[in-house]
């Protein structure tokens, strides 16, 4: 059946820029089928070797032919049919009286096997079945370029589309849509880097006809159909209206390099230095002469304004070698740093408050999964007793969210960190990656979660910043503001795009989106009224 | 020939995916040394297959060990070396 004009198709957007024009459809490509050897067995295998190398030699040419990024693509491609492994497999399955094609197809099933259940390698097993139907194509001696107009401007649609086909459109596609593909798949990341417009994963795609007049519309993570391009959704463009942006807008850094780069930015200080770096490379514990040289460097270096150093994560990104904790085990209830490595713990606040004084600078010190309030004031008990900065713990479990009124006096900040605290919310495992949909910090459960806990530090006299992923988006950041947090601490990519949000827009503006977002029924929804309101203001 | 034993930590927060995988195998290839990876305890597979490589599914903050064929210890070391530089996180 057709869709009727006006039908939406939902999916998943890639790139910014709506386009409409002309569908024209691309034919899924037909496996041969299984079929026996006509030559022996070392024929077929010679016959195997050289296409192999056809269609590798024709993947280094893409890769000469686009830009780095998308290079490393075709290079990787090319890598992966040239596996030794994935060619002796081949070689048993020609023994065993299959033709080379057929063999090649066993030997990249047999692969396809042992790369299920990860998302990202089921992508890559798919590219590899992709290049199996080339050298096949090659085998055969048939010719497997798709048919794609050179003239014209088309919607280019199929099933799904693979980097080697991608690397072969002209000038006449303007736009992409395919029945499968999620945002992290080549496919996705080349149309991107080229800036073709695409809707992938979009069920419903196999209904459109040639010559039909659809809309892509990836703002919008649709296609509209019979539809021009009135219909876009609107990327939001956002002009500062005040020098000052509503709340401080700090750095995200890691690093003495990172230091130096925010301090070319507009942040005002460092809402988040995370301390692991610095320990990564070392085999033993540094000294306290060491530490402080290093902190020393970092503080000098970094955007004026206070900086909110954390103390050692070792539940998150890389294990620390000297502290030999089991990143796992960090992840289960009851277990605390400060219990484990307390000596260690000491070390670094008494090395951050030596650099405090050496650099003059203003610091404030945090730790990071902090479970309770019991836990939390420990913390501050004990790094007050070693220097003279601002103490705050960070805020990542909804058990420490729900306790926040009970650090009045005891702490002067909390730092919440939107990610973590978003995946102990919706109860998955931080070890298994939450769902694109989850992890988006529009679930209203978790915006409430945010006006809870800044609601309890404000009436607890206690200073509330944001140093998650979420305060990296300039319009989410404008609802942080709004919800009553003090500052937030972005990537510093970011930093100028969340100042501009935030000067955009006055405290009573970013109230009521604020509400808006707190009133939604579910992120997609939040999202799209608070893109609605920005607009209209 | 000498076994050299290493341990490489997966830094990229999407694992060890096709990117870090081809620029191991490259790196290995490059080496013409004989080379194999995987998790403790378990077999290990040859790291001049991408596949064996990616169908370990290493994922961030996880630790492989690598065993070297070398009778040249400084070649083995800069291998090593190079090959934790390939997994760590992508810009």
């Amino acid at each position: 059946m057709n869709h009727l004009p006006g039908t939406v198709l939902s999916g998943v957007g890639i790139g910014l820029s709506a386009v409409s024009a002309e569908v024209f459809r691309v034919k899924a490509r037909v496996s041969s089928g299984q079929t026996a050897r006509s030559g022996s067995a070392s024929e077929e295998t010679l016959a195997l070797t050289a296409s192999i190398s056809k269609v590798a030699l024709e993947l280094e040419q893409m890769a000469a032919g686009a830009e780095t990024s998308n290079a490393e693509i075709f290079s990787a491609l090319s890598l992966m049919i040239q596996d030794p492994e994935l060619f002796a497999a081949a070689r048993v399955q020609i023994e065993k009286g299959w033709s080379a094609g057929s063999a090649l197809f066993l030997a990249v099933e047999e692969f396809a096997q042992l790369l299920r259940g990860d998302a990202l390698l089921e992508e890559r097993a798919a590219d590899l079945k992709d290049l199996a139907t080339r050298v096949s194509a090659e085998l055969n001696g048939v010719g497997i370029g798709m048919q794609v107009p050179l003239r014209g401007r088309v919607v280019l649609v199929g099933e799904d589309f693979y980097p080697t086909d991608i690397a072969q459109f002209g000038k006449a596609v303007v736009g992409v849509i395919a029945s499968k593909g999620g945002p992290t798949s080549h496919t996705a990341i080349l149309l991107r880097s080229m800036g073709i417009p695409a809707v992938l994963g979009c069920a419903g795609a196999e209904e459109l006809v040639d010559g039909q007049i659809v809309l892509v519309d990836p703002a919008g993570d649709r296609v509209l159909v019979d539809s021009d391009i009135s219909s876009a959704t609107q990327s939001i463009n956002l002009v500062a209206k005040s020098f000052e942006p509503l709340i401080p807008v700090r750095a995200n850094i890691g690093s003495f390099e990172d230091a130096v780069r925010a301090s070319a930015t507009a942040a005002e200080g460092v809402g988040l230095l995370r301390t692991e770096l610095l320990y990564l490379s070392q085999h033993t514990v540094p000294s306290i002469e060491d530490q402080t040289k290093s902190y020393s460097e970092i503080f000098a270096a970094a955007p004026e304004g206070p900086v909110v150093v954390r103390t050692i994560d070792v539940s998150t990104d890389k294990p620390v070698p000297f502290l030999s904790v089991d990143p796992k085990a960090a992840l289960t209830p009851g277990y605390s740093l400060l219990s484990d490595n307390r000596e260690f713990v000491i070390g670094q606040l008494k090395s951050i408050e030596r650099a405090r004084e050496l650099t003059g600078r203003e610091i404030w010190v945090m730790a990071p999964m902090v479970d309770s309030a019991s836990e939390a004031i420990e913390f501050a008990e004990l790094a007050r007793s070693h220097g003279q900065y601002k103490v705050g713990v960070m805020v990542e479990t909804p058990s420490l969210a729900n306790q926040v009124s009970e650090l009045k006096g005891k702490v002067d900040f909390v730092s919440v960190g939107t990610n973590d605290l978003s995946q102990f919310l919706f109860e998955t495992s931080r070890l298994a990656p939450l769902s694109p949909a989850l992890m988006s910090p529009w679930q209203p459960k978790l915006i409430q979660l945010l006006e809870k806990i800044s609601q309890a530090a404000q009436a607890a006299n206690i200073s509330t910043g944001v140093c998650g992923e979420s305060a990296s988006d300039p319009v989410f950041a404008i609802v942080l503001a709004g919800l009553g947090f003090d500052s937030v601490s972005a990537a510093m990519s970011q930093v100028a795009a969340v100042r501009t949000a935030l000067s955009a827009v006055t405290l009573d503006q970013a109230k009521d989106i604020a509400q808006l977002a707190l009133g939604a029924a579910s992120a997609e929804s939040a999202k799209a009224m608070v893109l609605g309101a920005l607009r209209q203001s | 020939m000498a076994l050299h034993h290493a341990s490489v930590t997966v830094m990229d927060h999407n694992g060890l995916h096709a990117r870090p995988a081809g620029q191991l195998v490259k790196l290995v290839n490059d080496s013409g040394l004989l080379v194999r990876i995987g998790r403790a305890g378990q077999e290990l597979v040859s790291a001049n297959s991408p596949l064996r490589v990616m169908a370990l599914k290493a994922k961030q903050s996880d630790e492989l060990v690598i065993e070297i064929e070398s009778d040249d210890p400084a070649a083995a070391e800069a291998l090593v070396i190079a090959i934790q530089l390939a997994l760590e996180e992508s810009k």
